[in-house]
């Protein structure tokens, strides 16, 4: 999985911007969380996002008073747009992993700059996905029997159930994203105490970096903890996706029974989580002038990995559409018919074009380098990816083994504000992070201008 | 008496003292008598006094016992909670009686199962008596009654009623007229000839809006009598139906269904069958069952009958093949019957002309049937005349103003009568009216004394079965809503008071069971109420042959051109005439057909609806006569070219639930012919209207779900028309060393009339969810019958399929479920665990049977009906639970209870599913796999036994023998 970063750029194309020092670094990044005001866009992207998460909580509220008959799922369709979207968000968290944790192993430089943006993406968007299949149940209410735990009765979670396997990998994931999220954020969260004026700040700041003094022993401790969680993380994020993929691969469903689906779900995670951490770079480089620090090279990097993904993803739409005509069952095949040209089919073919065709033009350096261009194909990449979730996970039920109980799925507009509310949701953390931590690794870049300095 | 200060008064006629109203006091109410002119304010208050002094010493008990409960010692004899008791009584369908044992829980109805005593139930019960409960309890039905506009008593009724009396009788009963329904019941004929003769100028007058004139008529030309056609298919080794209702309405047709399916089912008959063919211009279940089926314009129906009679050397030798595109056809299914001369026989729906059946008649002579496979028998409807005429008559006579004094007990004319007699204005000019109803419907609003009926759950009477059999029918319960019954109100009618039902029918047994010479009347009385059969009361077969050639002289039926576009008027199959229209379960039943709810539709045949640039939920405009028709457009394969099906009974202006649902096809029916109309044109109106059927694809689109063969291929390789896939498994499979369930379904027997869809609802507590909950793909059947179509639309093969739960012993349904929320029992059930049900449902997701229904909404909570009507066997499912069919798990724990108490093994057929129970072709059977002499084990032992989906290795319980047809080898396929 080694990335060699020498292509596409010149050769001698910089990792940082060559004029940063360690001093300038630390103050360009720590001067955004404790400046007095946060900047307009900050302000607008906020709102933005609260009045969505305002949204969300409106939903949530008639759908837990109404029932889940608000939604638009049926029988055959009985799961919609919340367990698309549990898909799509869930792989839109584990690009962050990918990034931060699988090249962190790679020691690819230019995570270093790019790792805390991809991990507060995955701390907002995790949320998002653990929300939607606890609100998809008919009961939401009682989501805590999925816990192993003795009850009275007797009676312990079914083992067998891949929404088990996948409840578990779930809470695993979310729990050490949070744990690795924090090993990594500690030697910053005590820059920004030590560069804190105000007392509040620096008590605040003081509490959650639990005493860092930057000591070697710390240091130490840090890199071991830190390296052992990445080396954890980055099979944990495969599998997290590979399960989620199970769900469906474990599913006596057409379109869903096929065992190439745990990969198939890791190769969207790859290519979506990616797009949208380049999305928020774009932005954040833009609007916090991180241009020193979040450079070309990254950007560059990561249209690359998009680039992979797009292919692998590619190979994986070939194989899904190889079952069904190579197999002998009606089902499979018809299915898939209905899906290339029945009711889903301007999503189906919308969906290949976004996350396949298009994404081949970063074949190209001068894509790669064109901020605008990139972030478009970025943008279009993950709403593909939503469509090819949407696709699979209703145009498989509605064809399903008996003609007689096909359907259709037609989301509601409660359908559409759980989106709606999740992405509020989602911006509002994305947010609170930009404006309370460090966004860039102060940590890390700067053992990057000290190697530099130090050539 | 001191003068008053001041006089209040009630009503005008107190004020002016009028001896009538002294008169009226005196006899409606008098203990009032002294109070009427003298309730003063001083009397007032002694009054109040006397009874705020009664109540507080009511209320106080012995000090001692204050705050005690008293215990319920004493129990009733016979009410075991738990255990139901069953109490027999009929339910009248078009005035025809079906046997029937009304299951009760803790004395209270819950469920309707069919006699198995009654000749025309033999244990069958159809959708319509499966529902029948719900109506029982039906809120909405009508409750107060009503005299000229202001909330009335029966008093007030009776003294009304005496009032006219004294001038009907001094006028001999002159302007006086009753109208009711198809009357089979004897103490209700017993007291309308008492009626007749106080006042000889009275006139009873019939209607009901499916009404069998045309073959009444027929039987009086045929046999210059009335006669009841009985059909024994037991003996019909060929059967040739015309449009024909035989299996899915004709009165009795459950037992006709029950002796149909036993003789098509090769594998318990020693590989013989029976062959069956269909003419009609609508799909019936007849036609879709039949070996060979023609869908035919009504006039090619006469056309080809003529032919067919004169192929038969019977009738007028009028049909030639020269004009017939069918001939061959026709010639080779003749062929067939004359070569089973007194095994086979013809019948015709009660749609088709009187012309059509007189052939019918003249065929069944040719053919021996008389004495052998068809009855003949005096009718069980006393007054045997036209309906269409006698309605005629009546409402030309209201509107002549002949008419001063009218009782309709149990008709709802202003709805359902011919639009051409103008019944609601005539009805206008009738000074006195009474209308006795169940629900507050069209013609009960248009009367002056409206009284809301009994149902016939609780109330005494008799009726008679269609082949004369009488059932003495008791309450099930006291009537919920107030209401009498129509013996009640002819018992006013002759003078006297009597409100006591039971008196009524009982003193009419009584004296008939002298005049019968029955011996001991208590024994006879105890006996017949028991059983719910009076013995020995069928009528005596009666031995006429047909006149031939009389068809000839009949008014040839005008035949519309070819190419014109015809409305049929068709009963709808869970509405009937507009009668149980306010039936929730029924509304929401899906037709055999169409898969509909909630709505009726023009049907149309493919062919038609590309020519007319229309299709299904296309809202059209529907010119016949002076009227035009708004109705959304169903594309019915199987149907007539240019024959437009409106079913009738919906569209109602009044009554319960059903008002406003569907359109009214009465509207253009005409009392010429009520079944036929001439549509000038069928304009599109551009709007959609959605309709809500419950079936996703019409076809199989490839895959094995219906297995079908023909008898010869049964014969040779019974094993050829079920190729079966072997699949492996990992695991080991379970052990049953104690009973095992399973069940078998037979397709060949299957009709598709839905009984056991609504039996299911009604035991397992399924709730209905609306139209536009259907539409969203949420309806909670758990028992579905799905219908599909095999060759071209217009001319299709039918296959339908009930679909319970498969109970799969490999269940994908059980290891997806995180919370084990369904999970596999010791008898190889697949568990539904309500209370565990988180409602992930994957489950669903993952059935490839698609059986399982879940709860989106608290549907039972939104259900309108008495928490008491439900079955407390049977949890009633909250919101955001996933449900499905159990194998009706509450009758085998309560089987297996019954054993366990008596110390033995539980027997099979013990323990009966409700959909077995109900089903009256017997196509479901249920038992113990492990019981080696089990009726299902007999069943699943057959060549042509399979499982849906076997390549999915889920291993089923559930297991269906394939659909065997029989065809003529005359007739080349793809003719039929």
């Amino acid at each position: 999985m080694a990335m060699s970063v020498s292509t596409g750029l010149p050769p001698d194309a910089p990792v940082i911007a060559p004029d940063l020092t360690m001093t300038s670094l630390s103050e360009q990044v720590s001067a955004r969380v404790l400046s007095e005001r946060a900047p307009l866009w900050w302000h607008i992207g906020f709102a933005v996002g609260f009045m969505l998460l305002t949204l969300l909580i409106v939903q949530m509220a008639w759908l837990f008073i109404n029932g889940i008959g608000v939604w638009g799922v049926n029988i055959p369709v009985a799961w919609g747009l919340a367990i698309s979207e549990y898909v799509w968000w869930i792989a839109l968290a584990s690009g962050g992993t990918i990034v931060s944790a699988l090249f962190f192993l790679t020691r690819s430089p230019w995570r270093s700059a790019t790792n805390r943006i991809a991990e507060s993406m995955l701390l907002s968007a995790a949320p998002c996905a653990g929300l939607m299949p606890i609100m998809h149940l008919g009961r939401p209410g009682l989501f805590y029997w999925l816990f192993p735990y003795s009850t009275v009765m007797g009676v312990w979670p079914q083992v067998r159930s891949p929404l088990w396997w996948d409840f578990i990998c779930l809470i695993c994931y979310i729990l050490m994203s949070v744990m690795y999220y924090y090993t990594g954020i500690l030697p910053d969260l005590a820059t920004v105490r030590d560069l804190a004026k105000s007392r509040s700040k620096q008590i605040l700041y003081g509490i959650l970096a639990l005493g860092w003094r930057g000591s070697v022993r710390q240091w130490q401790n840090q890199r071991v903890v830190y390296a052992i969680m990445s080396a954890i993380m980055a099979p944990m994020v495969i599998s997290v996706h590979s399960v989620v993929g199970l769900d469906f691969a474990g599913g006596l469903t057409p379109g869903w029974h096929d065992t190439q689906f745990p990969p198939y779900f890791f190769f969207g995670a790859v290519i979506s989580g990616t797009a949208l951490i380049m999305m928020l770079t774009i932005m954040v480089r833009w609007g916090y002038g991180l241009r020193d620090v979040l450079t070309e090279y990254h950007l560059n990097a990561m249209a690359k990995v998009m680039l992979v993904g797009s292919l692998l993803l590619a190979y994986a739409y070939v194989w899904e559409a190889f079952g069904p005509f190579y197999g002998s069952d009606v089902a499979e095949k018809t299915e898939f018919l209905r899906r290339m040209f029945g009711f889903t089919a301007s999503a189906f073919w919308s969906e290949k074009i976004l996350t396949v065709v298009i994404p081949q033009l970063l074949w190209l350096p001068s894509v790669r380098r064109n901020q605008p261009l990139l972030f478009l194909i970025s943008t279009g990449i993950i709403l593909g990816m939503w469509q090819e979730r949407f696709v699979f996970v209703t145009s498989s039920l509605e064809h399903n083994y008996m003609p007689s109980y096909w359907g259709h799925f037609f989301p509601t507009f409660w359908d559409w504000a759980a989106l709606a509310g999740t992405i509020g949701l989602f911006l509002t953390m994305f947010f609170l992070f930009l404006r309370f931590v460090p966004i860039v690794s102060l940590a890390e870049v700067r053992e990057i201008v000290e190697e530099k300095r130090s050539k | 008496m001191t003068q008053a200060a001041r006089t209040y008064w009630r009503s005008l006629e107190e004020l002016a003292e009028t001896p009538e109203f002294v008169a009226f006091v005196e006899r409606a109410a008098p203990r009032f008598r002294d109070l009427a002119n003298a309730f003063d304010r001083r009397r007032f208050l002694q009054l109040m006094a006397a009874s705020m002094a009664l109540g507080g010493l009511s209320a106080c008990g012995p000090e001692a016992n204050i705050r005690q409960l008293v215990p319920y010692v004493e129990q009733p004899e016979n009410i075991v909670p738990g255990r139901n008791s069953y109490y027999a009584s009929a339910l009248t369908e078009d005035g025809y009686a079906t046997g029937v044992l009304v299951a009760h829980q803790m004395a209270r109805p819950i469920k309707v199962e069919g006699n198995p005593d009654h000749p025309a139930s033999l244990g069958a019960a159809s959708a319509i008596m499966q529902a029948s409960i719900l109506q029982l309890y039906d809120p909405r039905r009508a409750q107060t009654i009503f005299g000229a506009g202001q909330i009335a008593t029966w008093e007030g009724f009776v003294s009304a009623l005496h009032d006219r009396r004294a001038g009907l009788l001094a006028r001999k009963g002159d302007g006086l007229r009753i109208l009711t329904g198809t009357v089979s019941s004897p103490s209700l004929v017993a007291q309308l000839a008492a009626v007749q003769q106080q006042f000889p100028a009275m006139r009873w007058h019939q209607w009901q809006a499916l009404d069998r004139d045309n073959e009444l008529e027929a039987g009086m030309r045929s046999f210059s009598q009335p006669v009841e056609r009985i059909f024994d298919l037991s003996k019909a080794d060929r059967i040739f139906g015309v449009g024909s209702d035989l299996i899915s309405a004709t009165p009795g047709w459950l037992a006709y269904a029950r002796s149909f399916a036993a003789a098509r089912r090769p594998s318990e008959t020693g590989g013989t069958m029976s062959r069956a063919y269909a003419i009609e211009s609508t799909p019936t279940l007849l036609g879709a069952k039949a070996d060979h089926r023609l869908a035919m314009r009504p006039a090619e129906i006469v056309g080809s009958m003529q032919y067919m009679a004169s192929l038969l050397g019977a009738g007028s030798q009028q049909g030639s093949q020269q004009d017939n595109p069918h001939a061959a056809w026709l010639k080779a299914a003749a062929d067939d019957l004359a070569q089973h001369k007194g095994r086979a026989l013809v019948h015709a729906g009660r749609e088709q002309p009187v012309e059509v059946h007189v052939l019918a008649d003249a065929i069944n002579g040719a053919l021996g049937a008389y004495g052998n496979t068809v009855r003949l028998i005096a009718p069980v409807n006393v007054n045997a005349g036209s309906m269409r005429q006698s309605i005629s008559e009546l409402a030309g006579d209201m509107a002549a103003g002949k008419v001063d004094t009218l009782l309709i007990l149990g008709a709802n004319p202003v709805y359902d009568a011919p639009a051409d007699l103008n019944f609601a204005t005539a009805l206008r000019r009738v000074a006195f009216s009474v209308c006795l109803s169940l629900y507050e419907d069209e013609t009960m609003l248009a009367t002056t004394w409206r009284l809301p009926a009994t149902h016939e759950y609780e109330v005494w009477s008799d009726a008679r079965a269609v082949d004369g059999t009488v059932t003495i029918m008791q309450p099930q319960v006291r009537p919920l809503y107030g209401g009498h019954s129509a013996q009640q109100v002819l018992a006013v009618l002759l003078g006297g008071l009597a409100t006591d039902d039971y008196q009524l029918v009982r003193s009419y047994w009584q004296k008939r069971a002298q005049q019968e010479n029955r011996g001991d009347f208590e024994g006879f009385w105890h006996e017949s109420v028991r059983v719910g059969v009076v013995a020995n009361t069928a009528e005596a077969p009666l031995s006429l042959t047909p006149k031939g050639g009389i068809d000839a002289q009949l008014p040839s039926t005008a035949s519309p051109q070819q190419g014109s576009l015809l409305a049929l008027f068709r009963p709808d199959e869970g509405n009937r005439d507009g009668r149980y229209a306010d039936n929730p379960w029924l509304l929401e039943m899906p037709r055999s057909f169409t898969r509909l709810t909630w709505d009726n539709a023009a049907l149309v045949a493919p062919s038609t609806a590309e020519r007319l640039g229309v299709g299904t939920h296309d809202l059209v405009e529907i010119q016949i006569g002076p009227t035009k028709l708004t109705a959304p457009v169903y594309v019915l394969p199987g149907q007539a070219a240019d024959c437009v099906t409106l079913p009738l009974g919906w569209g109602r202006a009044a009554g319960g639930l059903g008002v406003g649902i569907g359109f009214d096809a009465y509207r253009v029916r005409t009392a010429a012919d009520p079944w036929l109309a001439a549509i000038t044109a069928i304009t599109k109106t551009g709007e959609v209207y959605r309709l809500a059927t419950t079936q996703g694809q019409d076809r199989v689109l490839g895959r094995d779900l219906i297995r079908e063969g023909n008898l010869d291929q049964f014969n040779s390789a019974p094993h050829s028309i079920v190729e079966k896939t072997k699949a492996e498994s990992l695991y080991p499979p379970y052990q049953y060393p104690g009973r095992a369930w399973a069940m078998a379904v037979d397709l060949n027997s299957c009709i598709g009339c839905q009984a056991c869809v609504i039996a299911c609802q009604a035991e397992n507590n399924v709730p209905i969810v609306g139209k536009d909950q259907v539409l969203d793909g949420r309806a909670m059947h758990w028992l579905r019958i799905d219908r599909y179509y095999s060759g071209s639309p217009d001319a299709p093969d039918t296959a339908f399929e009930p679909m319970p739960c498969m109970q799969c012993e490999n269940a994908p349904c059980e290891v997806v479920c995180p919370v084990h929320a369904t999970v596999h029992d010791h008898e190889g059930l697949n568990l539904m665990v309500y209370n565990r049900c988180v409602g992930t449902r994957f489950c669903s997701n993952n059935c490839p049977y698609k059986v399982r229904r879940f709860n989106f909404y608290a549907y039972a909570h939104q259900n309108e009906r008495p928490p008491e009507s439900w079955n407390p066997e049977v949890t009633v499912r909250d919101r955001g639970v996933m449900e499905k069919c159990t194998y009706c798990i509450q009758r085998i724990r309560t089987a297996e209870i019954a054993a366990d108490r008596d110390n033995r093994k539980l027997r099979d057929g013990e323990v009966v599913t409700a959909c077995q129970q109900s089903c009256p072709t017997q196509a479901i059977v249920f038992g113990d796999r492990n019981d080696r002499n089990s009726a299902v084990v007999k069943r699943k032992a057959a060549p042509i036994d399979y499982v849906l989906l076997d390549e999915l290795n889920t291993l089923p319980r559930t297991s269906y023998g394939a659909l065997i047809r029989n065809p003529n080898p005359a007739i080349k396929a793809g003719e039929s």
